[in-house]
């Protein structure tokens, strides 16, 4: 074949693959549904202002549209025909709930997605679907009120409702208003202590997602308030070794027999934070009379995580002072976070009220603090005797300058100079 | 045996013939026991005689206390260069095994601390020493022609001196070493026209790093060295051939070059060679006195990933530029660094013979001025330091001391009981740039 016949053809193969190529591109396109649907769904013709669903939001990605939910004929541009067929209008918050159940409760369609299928059950058990579907009470939330109605986002989008950080925000919105709370004898200042929490400090401040939301504890769909017997497990779901220890001691075996808010008894529930050590006898003393055995051990408690604190402290400041004084602190360091180690799990044992343990524990932490200690005391010592280097330094410096003082008042008395020094 | 002890005796007569002989008994008595330097090679060899001519030379009968300015100035070089080569028999210069190895100079090795400390203290005294040397030839009149090259050099070794400083700070290689020479290579990049260029080269890397380090270690152990050696020689040659300057209350026709060997002088020995001795064994003594009653503290090692809280230059600088941006809010600093830049630059051209300080009224004016505004924003600088200023009374972080060892990288906290130090866990890491 010549040069130009070879080039002919090359152009009509190109020619040929073009129209191909042009078709095939839109067919690739993502979300092609969902573009077409904002111009030929008929219902956002007259309803414009809901747009952005037909779009936006998990239901839209997935192609749920309009007649999904409310029915109707979207093939239709005007009344009455759109608004024919299984046409349901605006549901209320009792069948709101069960037309969500209608999918979501469906093994079948949510195997796709990988959810779970239990919401509608679930919040038939809790205390918001009692409210709502036993006692219709039209002051309780249903599906729509948390994950918003009509533009609905998966609850790792930032933009959710159900986003954790946005959760407590979400659940404020009923549960602070004072009056909507005061016909439940419900108190309205759960986020104010929650944000003041170690919990609310990890989550907004530190933006730390395993720090529990209001429905880690409470539960998504069945949120109740836990029991007085149930206290000690929810916090022990995260607090594994706490609880353990808990457990194990006298407080734990009350809290067994609902004798004992479990973890209530010396923590708050919204406003968690730690009992300060040096508050750890008076809290106590909330239950215990200042005159009995067990007063006493508050105060046993005390002296020991007192003790633990302070050697801790000091071990600290050793490696302070061993650092800047340029020792190699490895060594030290590997003994320190022992020691850091023994220190967090008094922490924990203490649940126990086990003193013996506490006692043991409190050696190990002393022990390497008094190693420390020694070691810091050591490179004191060594300061101190560099500063004993400058008695020879300063009493040879000064014979050296008396010396030439002398020596120089001597020439001086000679006459101004020493022309010659004697032979 | 017998011809042994013939020549022991020959030898030891030849010595008492010579020590008889000799007019310098004390010294040149003693440098000949030690050695036999003296002896027959003296015989062949004029050393002695030209050491005895040293010794003899005659200095200016004005050379005085004021005049041992420049000779501290050099002793402070010499013990740096006696202390830096000791400290570069243990210091490693790479990024990984520098601060372990000042670890090791500080705590391990025999001594190192002191030499450590005799380095980092000579190295701060030598710029007081420096200046204080400047000051005394600058109202001295000490400049004036012939001598005004001799300005010009000693300019140029003051650079020397403050470039030594200034590639000596990384060596460390803590959080202020590094994050300091970071700063000052940002600033040097902002310099119009060369400042990038400069910049890239002496950092070598896009961040201070191990080959920054390299550089500067270079730089302070073979570039500056040389370039010192060879200033000082110029110097000390200039201040041979003009002699020591008239005094300043002189008359202004008594001739600038003073008489090569001034019969009515005084004798280099041992007339200055005892106040020499005095003066510098009190400047060593000093030395060692502040490197153990005030040791440097070994930071926490330097980490390019967290900058330190506080970061603040050492020394007087810190102290003179706070309060003058505190006061003057930006215009004190430049109008200082230039008027300095004036008096450095002005002696190349006072060409006038004037050389008492009331005749002079301009030079002495400002040189006033200079000096009182740096003792003035001094001492208000270091006032500023512990007061506070903000509305909450507190110090900011400018204003605060910087804090000795900034924590290392800090442990993951662990459950404690609350009350505990704030961050148990953050411990200066002095390991971690370890070997």
């Amino acid at each position: 074949m010549s040069r130009s016949g070879r080039r002919v053809t090359l152009a009509v193969l190109v020619l040929a693959a073009a129209p191909g190529t042009l078709r095939a591109a839109p067919a690739l396109a993502p979300r092609q549904v969902v573009q077409s649907a904002d111009t030929l769904n008929g219902c956002l013709s007259c309803h414009a202002e809901q747009r952005r669903a037909a779009t936006e939001g998990v239901h839209a990605q997935q192609g749920v549209t309009c007649t999904t939910c409310h029915g109707g004929n979207p093939r239709a541009r005007a009344l009455p025909e759109a608004h024919t067929g299984r046409f349901i209008g605006a549901p209320g918050k009792e069948a709101t709930a069960q037309l969500c159940g209608s999918c979501h409760s469906d093994p079948g369609r949510m195997r796709e997605y990988g959810l779970p299928t239990g919401q509608l059950a679930e919040f038939r058990a809790s205390r918001h679907g009692q409210l709502l579907l036993g006692q219709h009470d039209q002051n309780a939330p249903t599906c729509t009120d948390c994950h918003g109605t009509h533009i609905i986002y998966p609850p790792y989008d930032a933009r959710s409702r159900v986003y954790p950080m946005n959760i407590p925000g979400t659940c404020a919105a009923c549960h602070s208003d004072g009056d909507l709370m005061r016909g439940y004898q419900l108190p309205t200042d759960q986020l104010d202590q929650f944000r003041q929490s170690a919990h609310g400090v990890a989550l907004f401040q530190q933006q730390n997602f395993a720090a529990p939301t209001c429905a880690s504890c409470h539960g998504a769909h069945s949120e109740l308030p836990p029991t007085v017997t149930e206290i000690a497990n929810v916090c022990g779901q995260c607090h594994a070794l706490v609880e353990q220890q808990f457990g194990k001691g006298p407080h734990g075996a009350a809290a067994r027999a609902g004798d004992m808010e479990g973890c209530l008894g010396c923590h708050s529930n919204h406003g968690t934070e730690r009992v300060p050590i040096d508050s750890t006898s008076a809290t106590c003393d909330n239950c215990h009379a200042a005159d009995t055995r067990l007063h006493q051990m508050g105060v046993d408690l005390q002296r020991r995580l007192t003790q633990a604190r302070s050697d801790m402290e000091s071990a600290q400041r050793a490696l302070q002072t061993l650092s800047v004084a340029g020792e190699r602190t490895g060594d030290y360091r590997f003994s320190y976070q022992s020691a850091l180690t023994y220190y967090g799990q008094i922490a924990q044992k203490q649940h126990s009220l086990d003193l013996d343990t506490l006692d043991y524990l409190n050696a190990r932490v002393r022990s390497v603090s008094v190693e420390l200690d020694a070691r810091a005391e050591a490179s004191n010592e060594s300061d101190w005797e560099h500063k004993l280097l400058l008695l020879p330094v300063w009493f040879l410096t000064l014979s050296a300058v008396a010396l030439a003082w002398l020596l120089l008042r001597a020439l001086s008395g000679a006459g101004g100079r020493a022309d010659e020094p004697e032979a | 045996m017998k011809s042994m002890w013939a020549a022991v005796r020959q030898w030891a007569g030849r010595s008492w013939t010579d020590l008889k002989a000799s007019t310098d008994a004390s010294l040149l008595t003693a440098l000949r026991f030690v050695g036999l330097l003296y002896g027959r090679i003296d015989h062949r060899l004029p050393i002695g005689q030209s050491f005895r001519k040293a010794l003899r030379y005659r200095l200016s009968r004005h050379a005085g206390w004021k005049h041992a300015l420049g000779g501290i100035t050099y002793l402070l070089l010499i013990m740096l260069v006696v202390t830096g080569v000791l400290l570069s028999f243990y210091y490693r210069p790479s990024a990984e095994e520098a601060y372990a190895s000042i670890q090791h100079i500080v705590s391990g090795a025999r001594l190192g601390w002191l030499m450590r400390g005799l380095h980092l203290w000579a190295a701060n005294l030598i710029v007081v020493a420096a200046l204080a040397h400047m000051a005394r030839v600058f109202f001295g009149a000490a400049y004036k022609p012939p001598r005004e090259t001799n300005w010009l050099v000693g300019l140029l070794l003051l650079f020397t001196v403050l470039a030594f400083g200034a590639t000596g700070y990384l060596l460390p290689w803590d959080q202020g070493a590094y994050w300091t020479v970071t700063e000052g290579l940002d600033v040097t990049a902002r310099t119009p026209i060369v400042g990038g260029l400069l910049a890239s080269i002496l950092r070598g890397d896009p961040i201070v790093s191990g080959a920054t380090l390299s550089r500067f270690f270079a730089f302070h152990v073979i570039v500056l060295p040389w370039v010192a050696l060879g200033l000082l020689g110029l110097h000390f040659g200039l201040v041979r051939k003009h002699g020591i300057a008239p005094p300043a209350g002189a008359d202004d026709d008594a001739g600038s070059e003073a008489p090569r060997d001034d019969p009515e002088g005084v004798p280099f020995y041992p007339n200055h060679l005892m106040r020499s001795l005095a003066v510098a064994v009190v400047v060593v003594a000093i030395a060692a006195t502040a490197a153990a009653v005030y040791p440097r503290p070994v930071g926490a090692p330097a980490d390019p990933s967290r900058p330190p809280e506080v970061l603040m230059s050492t020394w007087i600088v810190a102290d003179v530029s706070r309060a003058l941006v505190y006061y003057t809010d930006g215009w004190g600093p430049a109008a200082l660094a230039l008027l300095g830049l004036l008096l450095a630059l002005l002696p190349l051209f006072d060409r006038r013979p004037e050389r008492a300080l009331r005749r002079r009224p301009v030079m002495a004016g400002l040189g006033a001025i200079f000096l009182a505004a740096v003792i003035v924003a001094w001492v208000a600088g270091w006032r500023l330091r512990f007061e506070p200023v903000s509305a909450s009374g507190e110090l900011t972080p400018y204003q605060q001391q910087p804090a000795v060892a900034q924590p290392g990288q800090p442990l993951p906290q662990l459950p404690l009981p609350s009350g505990a130090p704030d961050q148990p866990g953050a411990v200066p890491d002095s390991a971690g740039g370890g070997a």
